[in-house]
């Protein structure tokens, strides 16, 4: 509960400091509109042309990209201290003050920053899930929506997970970050596609090392009605958690890794 | 009865990635010994400065204490509590300000950081009430709590900074280079707070500066490091003694152009009217130097120049092979 | 002269100096390369199109490869822009316009060199329908190694004219990300300009961004036949002309007002 409390009172502090020049906010939160609304625009053009992919329809294929985004941005804009401030502070030394406080370095990290500009992102996310529902006439049950929920929390772990990958390698100096890249943004752009479009390679990569397809595809191909698998049905209620796995795995990893951390800097 | 911070051989060693040599493949690995067989003991209520060229281990000692870096050996204890072992529970004690970087809150108003510090430490609201307003108060903030950071200067940036790392009333705090960049104004306030600190609330203060002047205003005890050892620890006035062996005199005489008759071991340098003349009074008696300045002329004024403290430092680190 | 060439050569002892983030950024970006192969031909495999799918794939990864010659932000200069320490330039004794282009060219020539090799030599070892084709014909490569130069110029005036634009904005930030967005787009980044809807293509095909990398890719690839290379070549240069005059005359009236907002 004073864990809440306290990131409650960081976002708010957030939201205060990022909108002290409202006109750059709001500028920069249309040119998100923009980035998103590209990408969605290429889905749209793409159902245009090819109208379905395999046995995807393009209701199916406006859900996928929705669910990523959704998933993505959320994340994003309410995780940005793991997804974009972590190797930073590592990397200058910022850490040290984090270490100097009692409280959780996971929960400083998560408060020390936030991305409300995303909210653009998480809203083209959401049209285009609104529009695949209605178009792939999706019935609505609690089982569902809950199961929706499920999934976007667990791959929000796992995305958050993969993004502290960058932080280790900061912590070891190893200059190659980008590499990272290829799971985080290239997992967000990958699956944004369903699974099955990807040679076996780029399936078990998607499914095993960083389960996309796990935490957020298989429950929603259920939640289509097109299982990807045709596994018994309460398994889809248990593979996401395979994104809290991960997310797990990776924090030990981190806490590990933590003993070589040696504040650069003065 | 083992003292309040209690260290013995403490060790660390840093791995640094060398840029690699042309026509080699891998990065050589070059080890750094940033601590060797460091031991001191400090008692809760000291003031205690800590000195030492760049790269000595200054900050690196701190960053132990502190929590922050685990030590390749030795023993470390703070009120009885292993540092990085018990992290949450030992930093709930210290207050740390870095001199370098922030811990506030850059477009907000300082007193937003404060909030939000009262939540990360668990302070409750009266006492962060009381202890906020005593601060502000000591550090001359009222006026300036709803100020965003950015617009505070220099000077009002480090007291604002020094506030926020005492709020949950620590009994130790680290200093690191607090009066970096500071004028003149702000460097006194800076003292005098930190003494009435130490004296009212019986904080123990640990400092690592260049500034020597603090050192002097404030810390009966010094610590000097150089290379990772501890080189020296006690009184300044002892540090400085082992060092201070020449004396300046400035002269000026009734006539123009009179000039004493001294040996080549003491130079004199003119200046306008004034002679500068210094010497070591192991080599060339005070007495005697006295009485040949009477011979030269009638003496207008004399006065016997206090010894330069950073002069002193620097021949110390020389001499230390630092 | 000198000065413009040793933009160059700064440019270059930068990238070597981070050959190891280079190389991440290159693996990185094969494996975008990678993803979007594989999503166009499971497209493929449903609804085969006129366009054989090897010009697709081709398409993929000449864009992939030449990615840092659309996109090079240099955040050194926009920092620059930002804080006003632009003023320090306007003291030197050079033409500022002359002086930026040949940064941004200079940026994006030794971004793209470095890059490009290897990514197009892993790309061509890559199976049939996954990787780079050879191209069309002697003529077709010779015409878009042309188009792929003017392309460099075109897209160097383009961006000091950007940068000229979000100078004027109260926030580059977001300015820069959304012209950096339309670029991607309508450069084909995104998506390949051939993927478009057909009754797009008449317009798309004459915007500047398409004289980037889509003309030198559709020449390569053979979809312009070498017999038509001489009306693309000419398009691109007619923009590149445009394009640095309305830049030169941009920087100009900035280069007053920065005057006039002093220190």
């Amino acid at each position: 509960m004073d864990v809440i409390k306290l990131y409650l009172h960081a976002m708010r502090m957030q939201i205060k400091s990022q909108t002290q020049y409202p006109l750059s906010f709001l500028m920069q939160t249309a040119a998100q509109l923009v980035m998103e609304g590209g990408e969605m625009l290429a889905v749209i053009l793409l159902v245009d042309r090819f109208e379905r992919m395999n046995r995807w329809e393009a209701g199916d294929l406006y859900f996928f990209f929705g669910l990523m985004a959704v998933t993505f941005y959320l994340t994003e804009c309410f995780a940005r201290g793991i997804t974009g401030n972590f190797p930073y502070l590592i990397r200058t030394g910022q850490l040290d003050t984090f270490l100097a406080r009692p409280r959780g370095i996971l929960t400083q990290v998560i408060c020390s920053a936030a991305d409300p500009r995303r909210i653009t992102c998480i809203a083209v996310g959401v049209v285009s899930l609104v529009i695949g529902c209605r178009m792939s006439a999706v019935q609505w049950t609690a089982g569902k929506a809950l199961l929706m929920a499920e999934a976007i929390l667990c791959g929000s772990c796992l995305i958050q997970g993969l993004f502290m990958i960058e932080a280790i390698f900061c912590i070891h100096s190893v200059k190659s970050v980008e590499l990272v890249n290829a799971l985080t943004y290239g997992g967000r752009s990958a699956c944004e596609y369903p699974i099955d479009a990807f040679p076996r390679p780029l399936r078990i990569l998607f499914t095993v090392v960083a389960p996309f397809a796990l935490t957020l595809q298989l429950p929603g191909s259920v939640i289509l009605g097109k299982p990807l698998y045709d596994w018994p049905a309460w398994t889809v209620y248990i593979t996401p958690l395979s994104g809290v796995a991960v997310f797990g795995l990776i924090w030990l990893w981190f806490q590990g890794a933590m003993r070589f951390y040696r504040s650069t800097g003065s | 009865m083992m003292s309040y911070i209690h260290v013995r051989n403490l060790e660390k060693q840093f791995t640094v990635r060398q840029k690699r040599a042309k026509g080699t493949m891998l990065r050589e690995k070059k080890i750094v010994q940033a601590l060797r067989e460091v031991s001191f003991d400090v008692e809760q209520g000291e003031l205690l400065g800590y000195i030492g060229p760049n790269g000595a281990g200054k900050s690196t000692t701190v960053k132990i204490l502190s929590g922050i870096l685990t030590p390749d050996g030795g023993e470390v204890t703070v009120g009885g509590r292993v540092p990085w072992k018990e992290r949450k529970a030992h930093v709930r004690r210290i207050g740390v300000v870095f001199g370098q970087r922030t811990q506030l809150w850059w477009d907000v108003p300082i007193q937003d950081s404060y909030d939000l510090l009262r939540d990360v430490y668990r302070i409750g609201e009266t006492d962060y009430r009381t202890r906020l307003k005593e601060l502000a108060e000591a550090l001359q903030l009222e006026t300036l709590l709803r100020t965003p950071l950015r617009q505070l200067s220099l000077g009002q940036r480090m007291r604002a900074e020094l506030c926020g790392s005492l709020l949950h009333r620590p009994e130790l705090l680290f200093l690191d280079e607090p009066t970096i960049g500071l004028d003149a104004v702000s460097k006194l306030a800076l003292r005098d707070f930190l003494q009435w600190e130490n004296r009212e609330q019986g904080t123990t203060i640990l400092l690592t500066t260049h500034d020597m002047e603090d050192i002097v205003a404030l810390c009966p005890r010094v610590m000097v490091l150089g290379h990772g050892r501890k080189l020296f620890d006690g009184a300044l006035q002892d540090l400085l003694g082992r060092y201070d062996t020449l004396r300046t005199v400035e002269v000026r005489y009734e006539e123009t152009g009179a000039l004493p008759d001294l040996p080549s071991v003491v130079p004199v340098q003119r200046e306008g009217e004034t002679l500068h003349i210094s010497y070591a009074p192991a080599e060339f008696a005070t007495a005697e130097l006295i009485a040949r300045l009477q011979q030269a002329g009638t003496i207008r004024e004399l006065t016997v120049q206090p010894q330069n403290i950073d002069r002193l430092v620097a021949a110390m680190y020389r001499e230390m092979d630092l | 002269m000198k000065a413009y060439l040793s933009a160059f050569r700064l440019r270059r002892r930068l990238e070597l100096q981070y050959r190891g983030a280079v190389l991440g950024g290159i693996i990185c970006q094969m494996f975008f390369g990678l993803i979007l192969i594989a999503v166009y031909r499971a497209l493929y495999a449903g609804k085969p199109q006129t366009m054989p799918l090897r010009e697709i794939t081709s398409y993929v990864w000449l864009q992939q490869a030449f990615f840092r010659m659309l996109l090079a932000s240099d955040p050194e200069l926009l920092d620059k822009i930002r804080t006003g320490s632009i003023a320090y330039d306007l003291c030197r004794p050079l033409n500022l316009y002359g002086f930026y282009y040949a940064r941004i060219m200079a940026q994006k020539l030794m971004g793209s060199l470095l890059r490009a090799a290897p990514m197009l030599v892993f790309a061509f070892l890559l199976p049939e329908g996954w990787g780079l084709m050879l191209p069309a014909s002697a003529a077709g490569l010779a015409w878009s190694l042309a188009a792929l130069i003017l392309g460099l110029l075109c897209v160097s005036a383009l961006e000091n004219i950007t940068m000229g634009f979000t100078m004027r904005t109260l926030d580059s930030r977001g300015m820069q990300a959304m012209l950096n967005m339309l670029l991607m787009i309508f450069a084909g980044n995104i998506l390949p300009l051939t993927l478009f809807p057909d009754s797009w293509q008449p317009v798309i095909r004459l915007l500047p961004y398409a004289q980037l990398l889509d003309a030198p890719i559709r020449l390569y690839t053979g979809q312009v036949p070498p017999e038509a290379a001489r009306g693309v070549l000419q398009l691109q240069t007619g923009w590149i002309l445009l394009l640095i005059g309305l830049g030169i005359l941009f920087w100009r009236q900035n280069q007053k007002r920065i005057v006039i907002q002093g220190g």
